[in-house]
């Protein structure tokens, strides 16, 4: 390994830590205007790791060293999907063959091991909350599988680099509104989840980490804020045609998309009540159906 | 060289034989320098190539004794060898003469018999010969599962375990009859050259298919797996099913095949690993969820063979390789991580007595041994990364997505494939999340779970052992992509080649640093927490402490959303009382997921078969004057036969 990879992937890792707390602040600005209120700080996040990170933690007594120690393994391995992800112009550090599926390989692990740190507390709140979040899993993946398929048979690749330059063909919009819907359910917004809810019932991925303090709760936060960049940034390449355009343009449509899902995430938040816990499985149904249809136009377009 | 360590191998195992019965450490002696000597045989193949042949002037059944390993049965029997061997560890402590005085010894015997039988079958180069080792090691199985018969669940599943391996065994005896029969030889060795000889296909399919535990003929699988001693639950699951992978592999490389053969292999591939993680979802005995995984695992590996399959049916795509040498290095990493987990569920057993996940909880506490090893085999088996579950998941899926892109024929069917494979993972994740919350985390559900103890020394060996296999594989993949090369090229010549057809130098690598970079994390926060202080507190769950650990979320409620999508297969079965009135009795809720196929079709099946044979022996009563009747009448239909049909 070359000393500029290194530095590369230290530089990349930075941007990504600085960047992701953002997007939750951008959101709730939108929200906050939405409804006519002036909002919390677009910084707010940052104020609340900070503080986190500074608390002391108190936890369960019937919690092992896995309840501090998911967290920690969690936030490595979006860290780690994040550094898979190409940039736009930057393009990527790491890309190979296959990369594509274990970047969704490592989202699941970090879904594993916030499932596992909620069991630590024997809490049936949190026991409900993990049940949720691993079952609604299973259609997300479907449909990021499927959506990532469509864009292999596109671009006849598996490396994400050359799956995300062009643009996402004749089923972009399908695509796009599809893997939007996986983003609001990944990333537990509404419809699928409430991030503002205060009924432990009704909750998915606050559940949990209701009994997580200090510490190992801002790294959750953390955690939670790359996963959402992610999303985005995923979404956007997707979609966008990257690879064809000038470096500063490329770079400015991708900041601008990602800006642009991530106000989008604020205005259905804002405009949408979330969804009855039957009708979700029906809701990430449809968003399975929108990548296939997706996959069936790419794989038209490419037998031509 | 191979000559000497399968010699010291074949010595140690019927050392182990004699001396199983009086001499517990000779045994345990015998059985690890036998699992040596065919490690270092296996190994020697394998990493060089090449085939052992050994032809002996002396005979078996009018058949001279030809033995033969190629890197195909040198992966097996590594495999044989690792397991076998962690389990004779296991076993010594597992199942010890104080514990079970009545069948420890024979259990000891059983098991050199088996492994000894096992690699017979794997070398064995001679129909007969391998119709005589297959049985002899399905009859040993069958001794070491009911080791314990005197329950009476036990005896059930040992007697239809036996009964469906006979009818494995009743094909194969007709798949090999034939094939000598119009070959004239028993030998087996490529004949490609025969295309008359493709429909047997079938009927090895029919044979191994059932000894492997493939979706529609798993039916014996789950109550002979959760019944069986946890060693024997081990190599059963990890090694025996294996071996009908083993001849599905070969005999579809030797043999010409159907063309639907891929087809069929892969669409049964499919159904055996969404349909078999669904079911283990629905279980509530550890044992019985994890033997529902080898069906999900086995129609991984499935799934890989298929395509390969079907793609050389097309012309030898090169995506075929890619899936096959999933599939086969999928055959090592089950054998691992699945043998580790029925170990760790063996510890739980042997610590708490029960099998009923709703008894077990917090083991953490009392086996922190335990519960660490089983974590890392469940996010092996999930398919997560850094370990070996990810590696082959993600050959096959590299082997699927290029037949995708290729745009052929087989696209259609790796398209639903793809998807598929990819739902089973997070069905996996989903039920291992589940496995490792409700039994080793929260508090414990039983006094027997609370005062639960730690296993001994050699059951813990056993499972780092089998533990250390899993990351060796997930963090060098490449150190062991030659030797499935190898085992590909036999199977399929064309597509020998040595270099990798895909980055495992670049996933290795990703896969090294984020195990270095989790452990760094996970220590890091827990020192940091531990430096500056932390206090320990009851849960927050509105109350948690009272009434009972039992309002912990159970592993029924965990897996009901998923549950309910395929109650359309699982048919669950519900009995409750629900709270009534103002101040309602006692209410109770139960519900249990059956073996569908073995309920609705297999049982039914079974019971005509024997009903009809009942009515057959309404003949068979012992008057002589009815026999007399029969005589004559079967000269007159002879008679009328003559008369009608005139001269031939």
């Amino acid at each position: 390994m070359s000393l500029r990879l290194i530095l590369d992937l230290i530089a990349r890792l930075a941007l990504w830590l600085l960047l992701a707390p953002l997007l939750p602040g951008i959101i709730n600005k939108v929200k906050a205007w939405v409804a006519g209120r002036r909002g919390p700080p677009v910084l707010q996040l940052y104020y609340d790791l900070a503080r986190l990170w500074q608390k002391h933690a108190v936890l369960s007594t019937l919690a092992s060293p896995g309840f501090v120690i998911g967290p920690a393994v969690a936030w490595v391995a979006l860290a780690g999907a994040a550094l898979l992800m190409p940039l736009g112009p930057a393009g990527s550090a790491l890309s190979f063959r296959g990369d594509m599926l274990l970047l969704i390989y490592l989202l699941a692990l970090a879904r594993f091991c916030t499932a596992w740190a909620a069991m630590e507390t024997g809490s049936a709140f949190e026991g409900m909350g993990a049940a949720r979040e691993v079952s609604f899993a299973v259609l997300a993946e479907a449909t990021l599988i499927t959506a990532l398929l469509a864009l292999c048979v596109q671009t006849e690749s598996t490396s994400l680099v050359t799956m995300l330059a062009p643009a996402a063909g004749a089923g972009a919009v399908l695509l796009a509104a599809g893997l939007f819907t996986v983003l609001l359910a990944e990333n537990c917004r509404v419809p699928f989840d409430d991030p503002n809810t205060h009924l432990e019932l009704t909750m998915i991925h606050e559940a949990m980490v209701l009994d997580h303090s200090g510490p190992p709760l801002a790294v959750i936060l953390h955690g939670a804020a790359l996963k959402l960049l992610l999303f985005s940034l995923f979404l956007t390449e997707a979609v966008l045609p990257l690879g064809q355009l000038s470096t500063l343009a490329a770079t400015g449509a991708l900041v601008g998309g990602v800006l642009a899902v991530t106000v989008g995430v604020g205005l259905v938040e804002s405009l949408l009540a979330r969804l009855a816990f039957r009708r979700v499985p029906l809701l990430l149904t449809t968003a399975f159906l929108l990548c296939l249809f997706a996959l069936l136009m790419a794989w038209k377009g490419g037998a031509e | 060289m191979i000559q000497t360590l399968l010699l010291i191998s074949g010595l140690g195992m019927l050392t182990s034989i004699l001396a199983g019965l009086r001499a517990p450490k000779v045994w345990l002696a015998g059985v690890l320098a036998g699992a040596a000597g065919a490690i270092g045989a296996a190994i020697t193949i394998l990493s060089t190539g090449g085939e052992w042949n050994s032809y002996n002037s002396a005979a078996l059944g009018g058949e001279a004794i030809h033995l033969r390993l190629d890197a195909l049965s040198a992966l097996f029997l590594a495999l044989v060898g690792l397991v076998g061997g962690a389990g004779a560890v296991y076993a010594g402590e597992y199942w010890s003469e104080t514990a079970h005085p009545r069948s420890a010894a024979p259990g000891r015997v059983w098991w050199s018999v088996l492994l000894l039988c096992l690699g017979l079958v794997l070398l064995a180069a001679n129909g007969l010969h391998f119709l005589i080792a297959w049985e002899l090691f399905t009859l040993a199985a069958y001794f070491l599962v009911t080791l314990n018969r005197r329950s009476p669940e036990v005896r059930a599943a040992g007697w239809l375990y036996l009964t469906l391996s006979h009818l494995s065994a009743l094909s194969l005896f007709a798949f090999f009859a034939i094939m000598a029969a119009r070959t004239g030889s028993w030998e087996l060795k490529p004949l490609l050259d025969h295309p008359e000889l493709a429909p047997l296909f079938w009927l090895a399919l029919a044979a191994f298919g059932l000894k492997a535990g493939m979706f529609p003929l798993h039916v014996w699988l789950p109550s002979a797996h959760a019944n069986a001693p946890s060693h024997v639950s081990a190599i059963l699951s990890g090694v025996t099913l294996k071996i009908g992978i083993y001849g599905l592999v070969r005999f579809s490389g030797w043999l010409p095949v159907p063309p639907s053969a891929g087809w069929v292999i892969a669409t049964l591939g499919v159904a055996s690993a969404v349909l078999g993680v669904a079911f283990a979802l629905g279980q509530h005995d550890l044992k019985r969820l994890l033997a529902y995984h080898s069906v999900e695992n086995i129609g991984i590996i499935l799934i890989g063979l298929g395509f390969a399959l079907v793609a050389t049916q097309q012309g030898h795509a090169a995506w075929g390789r890619l899936a096959l040498a999933g599939g086969l290095l999928h055959v090592w990493n089950h054998g691992l991580f699945k043998a580790l987990l029925f170990f760790g569920a063996g510890s739980v057993l042997h610590a708490t007595g029960t099998r009923e996940m709703s008894r077990l909880g917090g083991l953490w506490r009392a086996m922190p041994w335990t519960a660490a090893l089983f974590a890392l085999g469940a996010v092996a088996i999930s398919g997560l990364p850094p370990l070996n579950g990810f590696v082959s998941e993600w050959l096959v899926f590299l082997g699927l997505f290029d037949a995708a892109i290729a745009h052929g024929p087989a696209a259609w069917a790796a398209i639903p494939a793809i998807v598929l494979l990819g739902v089973t993972g997070a069905l996996a994740l989903a039920c291992f999340a589940k496995v490792c919350g409700v039994v080793f985390l929260g508090a414990p559900r039983s006094a027997a779970a609370a005062q639960a103890h730690e296993s001994g020394p050699g059951m813990r060996g056993a499972m780092l052992v089998l533990g250390a296999g899993c990351v060796a594989i997930g963090l060098l993949p490449l150190l062991f992509w030659p030797a499935v090369a190898r085992a590909v090229a036999v199977w399929q010549p064309v597509w020998a080649s040595p270099a990798a057809p895909v980055p495992l130098v670049a996933l290795g690598s990703a896969h090294l640093a984020l195990a270095a970079l989790a452990v760094l994390a996970g220590v890091w926060l827990w020192r940091k927490l531990q430096r500056a202080g932390f206090k320990r507190a009851l849960t927050w769950d509105c109350g948690f402490a009272r009434p009972t650990a039992r309002m912990q979320y159970t592993a029924g409620s965990f897996a009901g959303i998923i549950t309910e999508w395929f109650a359309g297969v699982l048919r669950p079965v519900r009995h409750e009382s629900r709270p009534e009135g103002a101040f309602p009795a006692a209410a109770h809720l139960a519900q249990h997921t059956p073996e569908t196929v073995l309920e609705y079709f297999a049982t039914p099946v079974g019971g005509a078969v024997q009903q009809l044979a009942v009515a057959f022996r309404r003949f068979q009563h012992g008057r002589v004057q009815s026999y007399l009747l029969y005589l004559l009448i079967g000269a007159a239909a002879l008679a009328a036969m003559v008369f009608l049909g005139g001269n031939p």
